[in-house]
């Protein structure tokens, strides 16, 4: 068997066992699951060490086997799974345990209090029928804790994680926000001080801002606490920074191992190339982006060789015949093998890699570039107009509930944008920010409360009403058309690929034959790389990957002939290496079909990638304002707004000297868009804040409609304004004040 | 506090809009309750004068036919704030005294049956939810399906044939045995629980069933629950797991379900009196139908509606105290 | 995976495709016949209790639509109160009244009453519940408030009573449909409730909205996106309706409330009942016995019918049994025996 091969290899290296200080050793382990064609191992021969003190940062893609191994490290692996091999846990000067063969007993004690764990999700990580502290004070009773103690253990670490104790403790878990949930269920998974803790994509489900916030709020904790840390994402930059030793995990097991910076700068393995090249981040030039071919193996049926060979440009004969053991391929002393050697990746080409597979590579070299011959110019029309645009809901009302005063969320407040002919506009803020509903209102898909949205100079709102204009409600409907950022929410799962596709067909071409519908749809089918195109036209949405979904979703989109197209989040659900594919893929679309794009994400990289490729432009949206916008490169190589450099430091880079610092705001939590600050609305959370902009409101200077002038509301653009004559805000207080729930 | 109130609010509302139903039921349906009983008088006395009819109509149900209507239904809403639920005609007794000694004694087996069918049926769920895929588990749940389509009714009637009348273990109607004296001592109590006994029992053989499925699937699904799967990494007992995760979580659906099943089981009672002769509110309505007793007859369903309403709002408001979101926010609704 | 060059982009641009081949007649009818008949079928069978169901159902049905013309009316010929086979004779299987009528013709004869009393009752419900549930999801706003308002009162009164109080004042005379429709007057609410908050859910789900956006019409919204979503939760209550209106038109005629023309099977038990009294002497027990055991006979087999309509309506199921859909070995079986839980990544 493959994994025996690579034991043996190891055992002649002795690559990984030679550290002097491990916390944890674990060796062969093997996850496996019956099923109905046999066994499956999701977690196939894993050997690594976990050093003490060290975050280990674990990188892999959805079913990669990533979760199953976190669960093996506390033997906490949910039945009908099987684990096999060694887990070492090396307590400081004490006896070491078999974490796989121990008493339930001594296993009670060892998870929590030794070995913990952060899962992904907080919300459905707490009973929601039970306070924070209730969570708090049954752990510490299990495990015989003094309670006095241990409660005020817990209010430190949740000040620690910039929480207000108090107010945390007798909540409830619905009445968190994601961001304080999550981190409440750090500060609960290491109340009874562990030294070890695994975290699970910790901060999947959140915000890139609060993912770094919380990022940097562990590297403290770990500091303070003495934590040995492995942290498991599939978000390679996110943890580069962060850990010490990175793991990348391919096919249910590590192709690669080594420390942060040199898996960075000099990956061994062709997939880890690959996957650094696949991330759209901010600094790499765009043409170094290139999606992955292929997709990994089955569980239940991985390659006897290399289980990377065929997707790999390097793979051989030997590849498919012989699983490669790990090769050291640390860059101090390459190719010898060396007691205090760190860096290995299972591959025999590992040199040729480096060689072959430059990470940087020329513009002209790579292929499949979209060349725009065409970008917006002075005589595109300009396709939508927004104008001092408002959309404030009211929370729900009953109707025993009419002498209540209604909550209004402001979630778009005085928005003006205009959006021309084949131009491509990114909106980036955080969840709550309103750019969903703005986008929705591009496209007249959400009534706004206040200003007009006009195509192509007509009032969208007006036409629907009285029927007044030149174009008719009908062609305008058809024209602005929208991709849903969770492909499987945005297909009926009870109908075909076909039947969802021939649907806007039947609307706008009811004279169009049966047949011809279904060969047109048929062709963009092909024309998006869904091949064979019979074949996907008769699947349900369930037995689609989620990447597939989406390209459906977007030919149901193209199939209107649309003028504008709303992306909302469309890229954000696909797995990293997917998401290159899929926006190179729009773009080229937007060439052959003259459409625009209004691409809205809360990750700066995915809308970079996007605005700058197209020459577009990007906005930065704050509590239902655009604070800035521009030309992508310009904001963000030169950004006016002090939210947009929050934004930007939020947004990893897989730079290899970068640090984990600390966040520039004052406040992690965003304010109740309820009631949103006074002044300025960043003023709560901003750097630089000073007096003035409690009470000013700055606006969004430059020529904004239609032109391409990089411009932020903020009154540090302005010389003159008397901003610079206020008094600082530099309350330190106001930290735990803004915690506000959501 | 601002639930407590809107459920009261509610409440209020459903009790008001049943007694116009039942107001427009009694006025305004043709052929209905007013007009047969003009019918039933004039045939008992055809000499009555047409100002005698109406006097005696007005006594009767508390509605005077000759007012305009919104007068009419304004006297109606007053008399029922003061217990005025009209006159019997048949017993020629106040509708609210006749239904006044009725009315515990549904509210006696519905509770008790209910009550029962919920512990048993919960106890029964999450343990058969613990033991998934056990042989006790796949039997009772073939038990369960097959009790549940049995109507309750159908197991009454086969315990008395052999329960009552064959083996003559336990009495087959009535509500206690004339022989003790009603109030607070043993005898009373003994024969009371006795008498009730063949009633709610076949309420509650049919009834369990459905409760244990449903708990048990709940369960199963809260057992799948990713803050379970935490809990047991936190060391907690299985004890308090069993408790304060799996029951307490898989409960709530199961209280919005009991919530529902008031209405069905007061409604039903009408089936299960009849059957047992029982004296209660039921048994009383279909007696009143058979004797075109109307203002009774209107009397008992107004009753048995209310009776429903204060369950559900009972239900309602204890559901705020074991589900700590239903009382914070309201259901998400725009557009 | 993107190998299309843009050299042929431009020719196969696809709005100008038009079809090589068509798809005969005949095919396209096969396709619908498989889809929509032979694989829920064949979903059906693949489940013993749903198996049992369908037996029984059809058994059922079989009884009320054919029996009455295999078996002659129930004339007071033989012998009284004779029991059942095996201790009585074959002549009457299923014993005699205390008139000397085969009560095995009375059950069949009263099943079409049955079979129309249950049909119209549970469509009326499922009908009127997703006409009210959909249109308060729908729409939203007072027509939501006012509609589920209603919804809310017509729950909380008590069924039955009011059937009793409107069956003795309106003019039905014992007609079957309307018997049906009046003992479901209220059952609706708690069903357009629970649809309406699913609907709540289904609207705001991302391709309704896409729908929204392409202008594709509200019918064509609802009819599409929308209730065949809901079909599952309205298949099993309009089997437990049908269920309900059995337990109570029998129970009722059973009590003797109900008006009646003809005979059915609550009827029948209430003659055992009353004028032989079937409970108190053992002698005509199984004249109240054979329509207890029919209803609950037919009560077993829409529960066990109930339980399997949840896959009756899944297209993951459905997928892998209609012949004409290809290609469900693919990430299906990924998903299936993916155990890990990465829930939406998302960065």
């Amino acid at each position: 068997m493959a994994t025996n091969d690579s034991i043996d290899t190891m055992t002649q290296a002795e690559p990984i066992g030679g550290h002097a200080d491990d916390i944890m050793t674990v060796r062969d382990l093997v996850v496996s699951y019956e099923t109905g064609e046999g066994k499956a191992n999701v977690v196939n021969g894993v050997d690594i060490d976990i050093h003490r003190g060290e975050i280990l940062g674990i990188v892999g893609e959805s079913g990669s086997g990533k979760s199953m191994f976190a669960s093996a490290l506390l033997d906490a692996v949910e039945k009908p799974g099987q684990v096999s091999g060694d887990i070492t846990y090396q307590p400081e000067g004490g006896e070491a345990v078999d974490v796989l063969n121990i008493p339930t007993a001594q296993l009670k004690s060892l998870r929590w209090e030794e070995i913990s764990m952060v899962f992904q999700g907080a919300l459905s990580s707490f009973n929601p029928t039970m306070t924070i502290k209730g969570h708090f004070d049954e752990t510490l009773r299990a495990h015989d804790v003094d309670q006095d103690e241990g409660i005020e253990r817990a209010r430190e670490l949740l000040s620690d994680l910039y929480l207000d104790p108090d107010r945390v403790l007798d909540s409830y878990p619905h009445e968190l926000s994601g961001g304080m949930s999550q981190r409440a269920l750090i500060a609960l998974s290491i109340v009874l001080e562990p030294s070890v803790l695994v975290m699970d994509e910790p901060t999947g489900a959140l915000d890139l801002l609060m993912q770094r916030s919380i990022l940097s709020l562990i590297d403290d904790v770990q500091e303070k606490y003495n934590l040995s840390i492995v942290f498991i994402t599939h978000d390679l930059p996110l943890v580069a920074g962060l850990a010490d030793r990175l793991a990348v995990l391919y096919a249910f097991e590590i192709v690669e191992l080594g420390p942060s910076d040199e898996i960075i700068t000099e990956p061994g393995h062709p997939y880890t190339r690959s996957l650094l090249k696949a991330v759209p981040n901010l600094d790499a030039p765009l043409d170094t982006m290139q999606p992955i071919e292929g997709s990994a193996p089955h569980p239940s049926n991985i390659p006897a060789g290399c289980t990377y060979a065929d997707r790999c440009s390097l793979a051989t004969e030997e590849c498919l015949e012989e699983h490669p053991p790990f090769h050291d391929v640390g860059t101090d002393n390459v190719g010898e093998a060396s007691t205090d050697a760190d860096h290995f990746a299972a591959c025999y080409h590992w040199e040729r890699a480096r060689a072959e597979m430059p990470l940087e590579i020329d513009a002209d070299a790579h292929e499949g570039t979209v060349d725009r011959d065409r970008r917006p110019t002075a005589d595109d029309e300009t396709v939508v107009t927004l104008d001092d645009v408002e959309v404030h809901f009211e929370k729900s009302q009953n109707i025993l509930d009419l002498f209540e005063e209604p909550d209004i969320v402001r979630a778009v407040d005085g928005v003006s944008l205009e959006i021309p002919e084949n131009d491509v506009v990114a909106l980036v803020g955080e969840s709550g920010c309103g750019k969903t509903t703005l986008g929705k209102t591009g496209i007249a898909a959400q009534r706004p409360t206040g200003g007009t949205v006009s195509y192509r100079s007509q009032d969208i709102w007006a036409t629907k009403d009285d029927g007044i204009g030149d174009i008719a409600y009908e062609e305008i409907r058809k024209s602005l058309q929208i991709i849903h950022q969770d492909p499987g929410g945005a297909l009926n799962p009870n109908r075909t690929v076909m039947a969802s596709l021939a649907a806007p067909l039947k609307r706008w071409q009811p004279d169009l034959e049966s047949e011809d519908r279904q060969a047109r749809v048929l062709g963009m089918l092909e024309r998006c790389g869904l091949e064979p195109a019979a074949d996907y036209a008769n699947r349900y949405p369930h037995q689609l990957s989620g990447g597939e979904q989406q390209r459906v979703a977007l030919i149901r989109a193209l199939l209107m002939n649309p003028d504008m197209i709303l992306a909302d989040e469309a890229v954000s659900a696909l797995d990293v290496s997917l998401r290159v594919e899929m926006m190179n893929l729009m773009l080229e679309l937007q060439e052959q079909f003259n459409t625009s794009y209004l691409f809205i994400s809360h990750n700066l990289s995915n809308a970079r990638y996007l605005a700058e490729k197209s020459d577009g432009r990007l906005g930065i949206m704050y509590l239902g304002e655009i604070v800035e916008i521009g030309p992508a490169g310009e904001v963000l190589s030169d950004p006016k707004h002090p939210y947009t450099k929050v934004l930007k430091w939020a947004t990893a880079s897989v730079e290899p000297d970068q640090e984990v610092s600390e966040p520039p705001i004052r406040s992690i939590d965003i304010p109740d868009p309820v009631n949103p600050p006074t002044g300025c609305r960043f003023h709560t959370r901003c750097p630089e804040a000073r007096e003035v902009c409690k009470h000013e409101s700055p606006t969004l200077g430059g020529d904004v409609e239609g032109g391409r002038v990089h411009s932020a509301s903020c009154f540090r653009d302005d010389e003159d304004h008397e901003y610079w004559d206020s008094e600082p805000l530099t309350d330190e207080d106001e930290m735990a004040s803004i915690d506000e729930t959501v | 506090m601002n639930y407590v109130l809107k459920r009261t609010g509610r409440a209020v509302f459903t009790v008001w809009a049943v007694i116009t139903l039942t107001f427009g039921l009694i006025r305004l349906l043709p052929g209905g309750p007013m007009q047969a009983l003009r019918g039933y008088l004039m045939q008992q006395n055809p000499s009555i004068t047409t100002s005698e009819l109406q006097a005696r109509i007005e006594a009767l149900t508390a509605i005077s036919p000759d007012e305009p209507i919104w007068v009419q239904y304004g006297n109606y809403l007053w008399g029922l704030l003061h217990g005025d639920l009209g006159q019997s005609v048949w017993l020629n007794k106040p509708v609210s005294t006749v239904l006044a000694e009725r009315a515990p004694w549904t509210l006696f087996i519905m509770t008790t049956g209910l009550f029962l069918m919920f512990v048993i049926g919960i106890g029964l769920g999450a343990f058969m939810a613990y033991r998934e895929g056990s042989n006790f588990d796949v039997a009772t749940t073939g038990i369960g399906i097959l009790l549940q389509s049995v109507p309750f009714y159908v197991v009454g009637l086969v315990l008395i044939a052999f329960v009552g009348y064959q083996w003559e273990l336990l009495p087959t109607g009535g509500h206690y045995a004339s022989s003790v004296t009603p109030g607070l001592n043993l005898p009373f109590v003994f024969s009371s629980i006795k008498h009730a006994t063949l009633p709610v029992g076949s309420l509650v053989l049919t009834g369990f069933g459905g409760w244990a499925l449903n708990m048990r699937g709940n369960s199963i699904r809260i057992l799948g629950e990713d803050y379970l799967r935490v809990a047991r990494l936190r060391g907690l007992s299985e004890g308090r797991i069993a408790l304060r995760y799996v029951g307490r979580n898989a409960l709530l659906p199961m209280y919005t379900l009991l919530l529902i099943s008031i209405g069905y089981m007061f409604g039903g009672s009408v089936i299960l009196e009849e059957i047992f002769a029982y004296p209660g509110l039921g048994r009383k309505l279909i007696q009143s139908i058979g004797r075109r007793d109307f203002p009774v007859m209107m009397g008992a369903f107004l009753l048995i509606t209310i009776a429903v309403v204060i369950g559900v709002f009972i239900a309602d408001l204890t559901y705020g105290l074991i589900d700590p979101r239903a009382s914070g926010g309201a259901e998400r609704e725009s557009y | 995976m993107l190998n299309v060059s843009r050299t042929d982009v431009d020719s196969e641009y696809a709005f100008e495709v038009t079809a090589e081949e068509t798809l005969s007649r005949r095919d396209r009818i096969r396709h619908r016949v498989d889809q929509f008949l032979l694989a829920p079928a064949r979903i059906l069978w693949t489940d013993w209790r749903a198996r049992i169901g369908l037996v029984i159902i059809g058994l059922f049905l079989f009884l009320s639509l054919i029996g009455p013309s295999l078996v002659e009316r129930p004339e007071p010929l033989g012998p009284l109160l004779a029991p059942p086979w095996p201790w009585g004779t074959l002549e009457y299987p299923l014993g005699t009244t205390y008139l000397g009528q085969s009560i095995l013709s009375q059950l069949v004869h009263g099943a079409p009453n049955m079979l129309k009393m249950i049909l119209s009752g549970a469509l009326f419900t499922v009908i009127v519940a997703t006409v009210i549930g959909t249109t308060a999801g729908y729409k939203g706003g007072t027509v939501d408030g006012v509609l589920m308002t209603i919804s809310d009162i017509a729950m909380t009164i008590p069924g039955l009573p009011l059937v009793i109080i409107l069956a003795a004042s309106l003019p039905i005379a014992g007609n079957p449909y309307l018997i049906g429709i009046l003992l479901s007057i209220n059952a609706w609410a708690g069903l357009a409730r629970s649809l309406r908050s699913q609907v709540l859910t289904l609207r705001e789900s991302e391709y309704v909205e896409a729908s929204r956006i392409m202008d594709i019409s509200l019918t064509r919204i609802l009819g599409i996106d929308i209730i065949p979503n809901l079909m599952p939760y309205i298949a099993m209550n309009f089997v437990q309706q049908a269920r309900w209106v059995i337990f109570n038109s029998v129970a009722l005629y059973f009590l003797g409330v109900l008006p009646y023309s003809s005979t059915n099977w609550g009827v029948m038990m209430n003659s055992a009942y009353q004028k032989a009294g079937a409970v108190t002497s053992l002698e005509a027990f199984h004249w109240l016995a054979v329509p207890m055991f029919a209803v609950v006979l037919v009560a077993l087999g829409l529960t066990l019918l109930a339980q399997s309509a949840d896959r009756l309506f899944n297209p993951r199921v459905r997928a892998r049994h209609a012949e004409t859909v290809t290609g469900e070995n693919g990430p299906e079986d990924e998903e299936e025996s993916e155990p890990t839980t990465s829930v939406g990544a998302v960065s």
